[in-house]
């Protein structure tokens, strides 16, 4: 019984990190409608951000994650004013081909830097001991990510239900038009919308690296392997990113904890997520909670 | 109709046959064949290396990639991120069957016309498949459901003993009038090869966009309520779309099994899948002459950037990565450029040229 | 279309023959040489390392004059772990008039292996599967395979497993070729008579978190875990390991796990990744490394201080392995020179299958002599067993020899 609630613990933490990762697709593809597959290099920019300030320049951690954050946030803001505001309007294609270009940019950009090719890994901010409770055990590392995650989705959630700019970014998710009709400058929600998934990716990037040291391959990989949960959740919805991150999570820990290594089965976990997900699309394309909007033909 | 078939410099077509002719003068057909013919005749008179044989090879070979490709998503708009598992399944067809009876049997090495074909036929029949989804998916939901089919493909090529755990399988040397194809003539062997099957498949793409099923194609991109209001399957025709697209692939993977003498995993990931939609794009979708410029446009972009990364290295200090860099930046400035500014690829200089010269010395 | 292979075989030997007219050795020769691995791309992270090795002893070769007046040209490519470009790269060398390649990755060096036999040409790959030997007589291995180091901790494993009952064991490997590369040779050590008992084979994949791994093998009584992978994902487990309070803080320590891997596993960028929970991780591998200070490592922070190498590179066993591999291919041109012969593919193939007996070639990078032969291309036969005290690797005990494999 230990080993299915240690499962769980794993899966929820996993999830989270999932949830904050999707939450970068969920904030560009609800107001302009574009899914960022650059996302995972934005992450991995983050993460390297964090570690350059900490370590280079040698700035308390939590002043680098935070300043990590505002650094991502208006890189964000000007890849969507440089490369994106010329294509609103543009083929969905085109949109998609543009953040692939996009991820290959940054790739080059990264393989710039030390961080392309060599392995870091943070310096150890917390203790190292974990915490046990009955067996089931969670490091803190894994429990302040799980904390970060909750407050930034929260903080989010809050942002679009309560604030100004947060219900006008609504209102250009909705209609466009009408939204442009009422005075909202529907470029510079696009413009916010990729700078707040800049943002949350940096704080994702920060936690992913503390747990698997700063690896450019996995860190960017990353992007990619967040897609089920993304589409699982829908892909406009907050909720249905944590709810899916959460799902994916613990679907993943029971497939490598009871899957793998009977049957012999192995790697059950990477490819189960995308089994799923061709499920869901075939009977819930809109996702768990997304706007139905696909049309049947 | 104008009275010169040669020159003439506009649209006269009196019947809807006219329009339809695979060539619209004589003098296109006569440019076509000459263009041909210098294919052919090229590698008698100038000795090529076996490199730039080989990266010949590899664009012919992404020429017949990026017809299926083109047909999908250029001119049926079905976004394919898993092109690259369509020419691998084309790949693993003969390479599992080489992997089961042996890699010398006379079916892989006498019988390879067969096998390429057979390769096409497998191509298409999980083309179909995993266009199945297209029936009820449109966008992004079917962008990604065939993203998934790429990972599904990759995972199983590594993990099942039948295609030796994504190893490489090898395959025989091939055996042609007058005995086997040695090292030596390989790669101008399989230029001729792929040559014949890239320019058949052209005009098969070519005639099939000339047909009742190629505008069907054209019609769904465009509207499918109206297509199906015209009395279109909507569904039917992306499934077939994208069976089409698989047979081309599956082709094309049989070529590269082939010629490469073997097939592994590491040719067919999602990276291979995205690098066939940029060449798509580049050279310009929803045209043919984009599947022949696109390809053409990267490989050397690919080549040119690593002579640039060669001479950078040779001044510029170690510790700055340029060398390394250069190659992914140069690639995604390419699509991001292409996208911005020329949104209807190379194909769109290549018309505009076109119509240049036709109307010359008169302006439009 | 078809030219037979006679027609080949002729051009071959009137080129041999012209060439063995001209005058053997001329003064100022260029030996060119080729280079293609992964700068970028998966691996990139022992990828780049070694080439700066292999670039940096070509440089020190020509800059000393141990080639006399003859210089080497050793271009590098990047291949981006990619067979088809790996493919150009070799065949753009050989039209370069390349006598010697140096190629990289497991299964490019499979897919070209055919080539290599045809064209005869040596290479030495900076992937250790003992596939590649048998896969083409022109590939020779510069260390142990990755099934003797492999095999390697796991003897150490089973002479010094303290418990009662043999020891048992858990194989956690890539899932690819590179992986599985050892599993066979393991196997057949077991049935030859090697005390373990082999649990569970994991292929694991991009896992952010193992708990329930590491919980089902500790629930199954594995002892040691034996990794044959890269860094990051051994790293990952090393956290997960930490976190669980699962890890062996000494070799062996009953009811916990210690964690053991063979070369790409270890070096200090799995320290660089893991950070503390490294500690007690036990490699094996050929290679000095710098935190054992001798005689090479002194050498080799030199060598990265003179071409101005940064601290990781310098610091890096796959800096160290290019190197070696670039020494070995310029001690069969020298002794090729030496003897006198015209350096062609033909004479270095020779030259490395003499390399045995009184001609064995000791370099020091490794910890052992380079031994080849017609039957045995595998180079350094010995592995050395590190393990990570305080944040680097030392040696425990001395080098020594695989004795379950042939």
């Amino acid at each position: 019984m230990t080993y299915f609630f240690q499962l769980v613990v794993s899966g929820i933490v996993v999830g989270s990190i999932y949830a904050l990762s999707a939450l970068g697709f969920v904030l560009i593809y609800k107001s302009s409608r574009v899914l960022n597959i650059a996302h995972g290099q934005i992450i991995a920019g983050g993460a390297f951000i964090v570690y350059a300030l900490t370590v280079f320049v040698g700035l308390p951690i939590y002043v680098s994650f935070v300043a990590s954050m505002v650094i991502t946030f208006f890189l964000a803001m000007s890849v969507e004013r440089i490369f994106l505001r010329r294509l609103i309007g543009e083929p969905i294609i085109s949109v998609i081909m543009v953040t692939i270009g996009l991820m290959s940019i940054l790739n080059g950009v990264i393989y710039l830097t030390p961080f392309g090719s060599l392995n870091y890994s943070f310096p150890e901010f917390l203790p190292t001991t974990p915490i046990s409770l009955g067996g089931v055990s969670i490091s803190w590392t894994q429990l302040v990510g799980v904390i970060i995650t909750a407050l930034l989705i929260g903080a989010f959630s809050w942002f679009f239900k309560r604030s100004t700019i947060g219900i006008s970014m609504r209102a250009v998710s909705d209609d466009q038009f009408a939204a442009m009709s009422v005075g909202i400058s529907v470029p510079r929600v696009f413009g916010l919308a990729w700078a707040m998934a800049g943002l949350s990716a940096a704080g994702a990037g920060a936690i992913i690296g503390n747990i698997t040291g700063l690896n450019f391959e996995t860190l960017g990989a990353f992007g990619i392997t967040v897609f089920p949960v993304v589409i699982l959740g829908g892909l406009d919805s907050i909720v249905g990113a944590v709810v899916a991150g959460i799902i994916m999570g613990l679907i993943q820990q029971f497939a490598a904890g009871y899957l793998d290594g009977n049957w012999g089965l192995n790697g059950t976990a990477d490819v189960l997520p995308y089994i799923i997900l061709l499920v869901i699309l075939l009977f819930k394309p809109h996702g768990l909670f997304g706007t139905h909007e696909i049309e049947r033909v | 109709m104008s009275a010169n078939r040669f020159f003439a410099t506009g649209n006269f077509f009196t019947s809807y046959r006219e329009e339809q002719r695979i060539f619209r003068t004589h003098l296109d057909r006569g440019l076509f064949i000459l263009f041909l013919a210098c294919l052919f005749a090229w590698p008698l008179f100038f000795d090529a290396s076996n490199r730039t044989m080989l990266v010949i090879n590899n664009i012919l070979i992404a020429v017949v990639a990026v017809y299926g490709l083109n047909l999908v998503t250029g001119f049926a708009g079905l976004i394919s991120i898993g092109h690259a598992a369509f020419v691998g399944v084309g790949a693993y067809t003969v390479a599992g069957l080489a992997w089961a009876i042996g890699e010398g049997h006379p079916l892989i090495v006498h019988w390879w016309p067969l096998m390429i074909l057979a390769a096409g036929g497998m191509g298409a029949v999980f083309g179909a498949f995993v266009g199945l989804p297209a029936m009820r998916l449109k966008h992004l939901y079917l962008a990604i459901a065939t993203l998934s089919f790429q990972m599904i493909f990759t995972w199983t090529i590594k993990f099942m003993p039948t295609f030796n755990q994504g190893q490489m399988i090898p395959v025989g040397r091939v055996v042609w009038i007058g005995g086997e194809v040695g090292r030596k003539v390989h790669y101008l062997f399989w230029y001729y090869a792929i040559l014949v099957v890239a320019v058949i498949c052209g005009l098969m793409v070519r005639n099939l966009l000339r047909s009742r099923y190629g505008r069907c194609l054209v019609a769904v991109r465009d509207n499918d309520r109206a297509a199906d209001a015209m009395g279109m399957h909507p569904g039917l025709t992306k499934v077939y779309a994208f069976t089409l697209a698989g047979f081309f692939a599956g082709v094309a993977g049989a070529l590269h099994t082939y010629m490469f003498r073997g097939a592994g995993f590491e040719s067919f990931t999602l990276h291979h899948s995205i690098t066939y939609l940029a060449m798509a794009i580049v050279g310009g979708l929803g045209t043919l002459p984009g599947s022949l410029f696109g390809p053409a446009a990267i490989y050397t972009l690919e080549l040119q950037m690593e002579h640039l990364s060669e001479w950078s290295g040779t001044f510029l200090p170690d510790s700055f990565n340029l060398a390394t860099a250069l190659r992914p930046l140069g690639f995604g400035l390419v699509i991001v450029l292409f996208l911005m500014f020329e949104p209807r690829g190379m194909a769109n200089w290549w018309r505009i040229c076109r119509s240049y010269v036709k109307l010359w010395p008169f302006r439009y | 279309m078809k030219r037979n292979r006679f027609g080949y075989l002729a051009v071959v030997m009137a080129v041999a023959a012209g060439l063995a007219c001209s005058a053997p050795a001329v003064a100022g020769e260029t030996y060119q040489l080729g280079l293609s691995l992964a700068i970028t791309g998966p691996t990139s992270d022992a990828g780049n390392p070694y080439s700066k090795g292999v670039e940096d002893y070509m440089r020190f070769a020509n800059d000393t004059g141990i080639l006399g007046d003859a210089k080497i040209d050793c271009p590098i490519r990047d291949d981006m772990y990619e067979t088809a470009v790996s493919k150009r790269n070799f065949e753009d060398f050989l039209d370069q008039g390349m006598i010697f390649f140096l190629s990289y990755a497991t299964g490019a060096n499979q897919a070209l292996a055919p080539d290599f036999t045809e064209v005869q040409i040596p290479v030495i790959p900076a992937s250790m599967d003992s596939s590649l030997m048998k896969a083409s007589p022109y590939i020779f291995l510069p260390i142990a395979s990755y099934s003797h180091q492999y095999v390697g901790v796991a003897e150490y494993v089973a002479a010094n497993h303290k418990g009662d009952g043999t020891a048992k064991v858990a194989a956690f490997i890539h899932p690819s070729a590179f992986g599985r590369a050892p599993l066979a040779d393991f196997e057949a050590a077991v049935a030859a008579g090697l005390k373990l008992d082999l649990v569970e084979v994991v292929e694991h994949g991009k896992d952010l978190d193992n708990s329930a791994l590491l919980q089902r093998l500790a629930s199954k009584g594995v002892q040691y875990v034996l990794c044959q992978t890269v860094q990051s994902p051994v790293a990952t487990l090393l956290n997960d390991a930490q976190r669980l309070g699962m890890t062996a803080k000494t070799f062996g320590e009953p009811g916990k796990i210690t964690f053991m891997g063979a070369h790409y596993t270890g070096g200090n960028d799995l320290i660089a990744l893991a950070g503390t929970a490294a500690e007690g991780f036990h490699w094996t591998t050929s290679y000095r490394v710098t935190s054992e200070k001798g005689p090479w490592t002194d050498w080799q922070l030199d060598m990265a201080k003179k071409y101005g190498r940064d601290d990781k590179t310098a610091n890096s066993h796959n800096y160290a392995s290019g190197m070696m591999a670039a020494q070995v291919a310029v001690e069969a041109i020298r002794r090729t020179r030496e003897a006198d012969q015209k350096v062609t593919k033909e004479t270095l193939y020779e030259t490395l299958n003499q390399m045995n007996g009184d001609k064995v070639f000791t370099s020091l990078a490794a910890v052992g002599p380079v031994t080849y032969s017609t039957t045995d291309r595998m180079g350094v036969d010995n592995v050395q067993l590190y393990v990570v005290k305080d944040g680097v690797f030392r040696s425990v005990g001395q080098p020594f020899k695989p004795k379950y494999l042939k």
